[in-house]
């Protein structure tokens, strides 16, 4: 007594025995499994389907009432079962290791016993050196767990994996998985992970929906609670939940939705929650997963042959473009190859193609550190792009450079390793073709973006202005870095920390501070100090460079003998940052002195590279000039032949107003030929001093007028107070001696005086 | 090393060949072309014939037509392709190399040349 049901088997009504059914159903499971990897799966699949269907309704035809048993074997038979396949159209290895298996009923030699015994690599199953599915054999896991942490953990695991792949030896390995990672269809929320999750470690669903969810829900509560009482701190949780796990969390739950499938067909949901009870499969549990294992790794192979003979055709192809030599070898080495002849040929085909992958893999692999290193760059640099960024279309530009050029390859690496993780190949080549589509935009999108970002920085332009510097009383001056006003924002920045060696010190949303300043010392044509400022700036045309210079904020001031330079200069981001710098050039009489702070240290150096032609004819890239290379904390003395460090001169001699470098530790003065006064006419030295002695005279002098001048206004003062305190009709006569006061003589004045007072004694 | 395999083997590498030479007759259902092989003394599961025309097609050396039946669901039928037909008559000429060198090498009888005789240390 048998039941009998109605299928629809390719859109027709069949009556069929229910154990035929079943038989029939793990028929076409075998074969679905069989052909997992071949390209036109479903089209094979639909192909022997429909024909089984035509047999079944020729049967039918006949005269039967319904498919039985007998049928469904016949038609089996017929069709060939998947072992069947090897044998005709597989690799030999393979079906022979398979026929050895499934004929002596009995795990063949070369596999290692199940379960708990050995750490093996799995031979089977693998994508790298199967060491983490045969982790996960020995741990009785789903590889695709242990796979998913490794990519995840990569930097941390990495030499751990390199390590085991050494350590471990390789093992063909019947798995003893039950159950497997899916993602849950029926019970889902975003994409079914946690659902999968909770089935596969047999939990709640909402265990793992609250894991993921968790530091979301305090980063938004606790963001909520600071955005409306902004001035307490709701520190709810330590800030690694909400912050790295948390994202690590994200990446995970993306990872999984990427890299897991849907538990789609039955067999699939029962291997999701571990259940392996049902009709169809309990009989092929082992058989039919060592199937897959083997047509998985025997595809895998031919897949590399494939991707072997694809670059060799390749090869030779460009090899036929690329030059007459090379087209004859190409026009040889190629039907050779094909024919698989004699050794010689194949050989030098083989190592042609190794060659190649060889080369083509290094350059790949290169290319994508490169592209990894840009893509962690400019999102460092990312938040001085307000700064560098001009108008909507370089934002864009710039935002989909970050996109395509840098963030679509990665994408598309990651994608492709959690497509190999889960060995799903697809039939069209739609997914490629868009990532490189939208690569090769990112790679324009980067060159308009040099190119609009080069030419606002075309142009550099100085602007030069006098910083008026009275002479300080004790003839040295001392130059320093005015106190900070403002406090700037110092230091960590997305953990990355500003070197003394860049050009920024310090950056907040809207200003950045540039410290490009030169501190130039030379020497003075007149007796005094000379400041002398200028502002340079690069810009798309000389004007708007010059504008550019116009804008930096760079204020000199005095206070008495101490000149205070600020600390750098700040570039707002409307501004916009253009290679500014500041020169600022000390003229120094002979003679004089002048120390520069430590603080002065820590202004960057840079050269200028002016274009002679634009009428700026001097060439501050001199860096062999002296007067760059300065000492801080160190007292200068500017001489003839520039400026001297004080330590260096002979005091004695300088008191005399001569510079005479000493030379010896013992004082010793040694007049060599390295000796400036040596070189240079004493008579020289003697007019300058002369001139020297002039000036003092003539500085006497006019310390000699300037007392004659203050004791004209001493009198001047008298004759208010006079005024004041005496009677109205003396009124007239001190105006008069007021109006009088700018055309006197001053030694009339200074007789005059004593005269006055009395007068205003006496009355 | 057992004889079937060794056997299977030689069986495999001429499948396609076989296929082809069946197909370029005219077009040819699956199950005939099993039919044809089966007569020719070549067993041939359709199991292995359905994804071999499966590649071969998706290689363009076939393309197939619908054809209504009236005992199921419509036929595929196979034909060959301008591609098609040049790697069948490659395939044919390096089948005829193959075949005249297996045979003679199988057909000749005379003895190998003595080596014992050409060695001086007797």
């Amino acid at each position: 007594m048998k039941k009998i049901i109605n299928i629809n088997f390719q859109g027709r009504v069949i009556p069929i025995e229910e154990s035929a059914y079943d038989t029939l159903k793990q028929y076409v499971d075998s074969l679905r499994r069989y052909f997992a990897t071949e390209d036109g799966r479903d089209e094979i699949i639909n192909d022997i389907e429909s024909r089984i269907a035509e047999l079944f309704s020729e049967r039918l035809k006949r005269g039967s009432a319904c498919i039985t048993d007998d049928d469904i074997n016949a038609v089996i038979t017929s069709m060939g079962r998947p072992q069947d396949f090897e044998e005709q159209a597989g690799a030999a290895e393979a079906a022979s290791a398979y026929q050895a298996g499934s004929q002596q009923q009995a795990p063949p030699p070369n596999y290692a016993n199940v379960g708990r015994g050995r750490l093996y690599r799995n031979a089977d199953d693998k994508i790298i050196g199967g060491v983490c599915s045969g982790l996960a054999n020995y741990m009785g896991i789903d590889p695709v767990i242990l796979r998913v942490i490794f990519v995840i953990l990569f930097g941390a695991l990495f030499w751990i994996y390199i390590l085991l792949w050494i350590i471990v030896p390789s093992q063909s390995l019947q798995t003893n998985i039950t159950k497997r990672l899916y993602r849950n269809a029926d019970d889902r929320v975003i994409a079914g992970v946690c659902g999968g999750l909770s089935s596969y470690f047999n939990i709640d669903s909402w265990i793992p929906r609250l894991v993921f969810a968790l530091p979301l829900i305090i980063g938004l509560i606790s963001g909520t609670m600071n955005a409306i009482w902004w001035n307490w701190d709701f520190g709810f949780a330590p800030r690694v939940i909400t912050g790295s796990l948390g994202s690590t969390l994200f990446i995970t739950y993306i990872i999984l939705w990427i890299a897991v499938p849907f538990a789609s067909t039955a067999s699939e949901k029962l291997e999701m929650r571990g259940e392996r009870v049902d009709l169809n499969s309990i009989r092929d549990t082992v058989k039919e997963d060592l199937e897959n294992f083997k047509t998985r790794t025997e595809k895998w192979g031919q897949e590399v042959k494939q991707t072997a003979q694809d670059f060799g055709n390749r090869a030779s192809s460009f090899g036929q473009t690329a030059g007459t030599h090379a087209k004859q070898f190409a026009s040889e080495a190629a039907p050779l190859a094909r024919r698989a002849g004699s050794g010689l040929g194949h050989v030098i085909g083989l190592l042609f193609k190794v060659f190649f992958m060889f080369v083509a893999g290094i350059i790949a692999i290169t290319l994508l550190g490169v592209l990894i290193a840009l893509l962690f760059g400019g999102m460092a640099a990312f938040p001085l792009k307000n700064f560098i960024l001009e108008g909507p279309g370089q934002n864009l530009l710039a935002w989909a450079t970050l996109l395509l050029f840098l963030g679509v390859p990665l994408v598309g690496l990651i994608t492709w390793l959690v497509r190999r993780i889960m060995g799903v190949r697809s039939k069209n080549h739609y997914l490629g073709y868009t990532f490189g589509g939208l690569w090769v935009v990112g790679i324009f999108c980067f060159v308009f973006l040099i190119g609009s970002f080069a030419r606002n920085f075309k142009v550099r332009m100085p602007l030069e202005d006098k910083i008026a510097v009275n002479t300080p009383a004790n003839d040295k001056l001392y130059v320093d870095v005015t106190p900070a006003h403002l406090e700037y924002y110092h230091g960590d920045w997305f953990g990355f920390r500003f070197s003394d060696e860049m050009p920024v010190y310090g950056v907040n949303m809207d200003t950045l501070m540039l410290n490009t300043v030169r501190i130039k010392l030379a020497k003075s044509k007149d007796s005094s100090y000379h400041v002398t400022r200028v502002r340079l700036s690069q810009g798309n045309t000389r004007d708007i460079a010059v504008r550019n210079a116009e804008r930096i904020q760079f204020a000199i001031e005095q206070r008495d003998s101490v000149l205070y330079l600020p600390e750098g200069f700040p570039v707002s981001a409307s501004d916009k940052f253009r290679g500014q710098q500041v020169l600022i050039i000390i003229q120094v009489p002979v003679g004089k002195r002048i120390e520069l702070s430590d603080a002065l240290t820590h202004y960057d150096w840079f050269s200028i590279n002016v274009n002679n032609r634009r009428g700026w004819n001097v060439n501050f890239d001199d860096y062999s000039d002296e007067s760059y290379n300065w000492d801080a904390n160190t007292e200068y003395i500017m001489t003839p032949e520039g400026n001297r460090k004080v330590s260096e001169l002979d005091p004695e001699e300088l008191k005399n107003g001569r510079f005479k470098i000493i030379i010896d530790e013992k004082n010793e003065k040694i007049k060599s030929e390295n000796d400036f006064e040596n070189k240079g006419d004493k008579n020289h030295y003697r007019y300058k001093q002369l001139e020297d002695s002039i000036k003092e005279k003539a500085k006497e002098q006019l310390r000699e007028e300037l007392k004659i001048q203050d004791s004209i206004k001493r009198e001047k003062r008298l004759k208010e107070i006079i005024k004041t305190s005496s009677a109205s009709d003396n009124a007239p006569a001190s105006s008069n001696g007021g109006d009088d006061e700018p055309g006197t003589a001053g030694s009339e004045g200074h007789i005059m005086s004593p005269l006055m007072m009395l007068s205003g004694m006496i009355k | 090393m057992n004889i079937e395999n060794t056997q299977s083997q030689m069986r495999k590498g001429i499948l396609e060949f076989c296929i082809l030479s069946i197909i370029r007759r005219g077009e040819s259902y699956p199950s005939d072309i099993v039919e044809e092989m089966k007569a020719a003394n070549l067993n041939i599961f359709e199991g292995t014939l359905y994804p071999l025309l499966t590649r071969l097609k998706n290689a363009d050396m076939l393309t197939y037509r619908w054809v209504e039946s009236n005992s199921g669901p419509p036929r595929k039928y196979f034909s060959l392709t301008e591609k098609g037909q040049t790697f069948y008559n490659e395939l044919e000429a390096t089948w005829k190399e193959l075949a005249n060198a297996v045979n003679a090498l199988a057909k000749k009888t005379d003895s190998m040349p003595d080596t014992t005789n050409q060695n001086p240390s007797f």
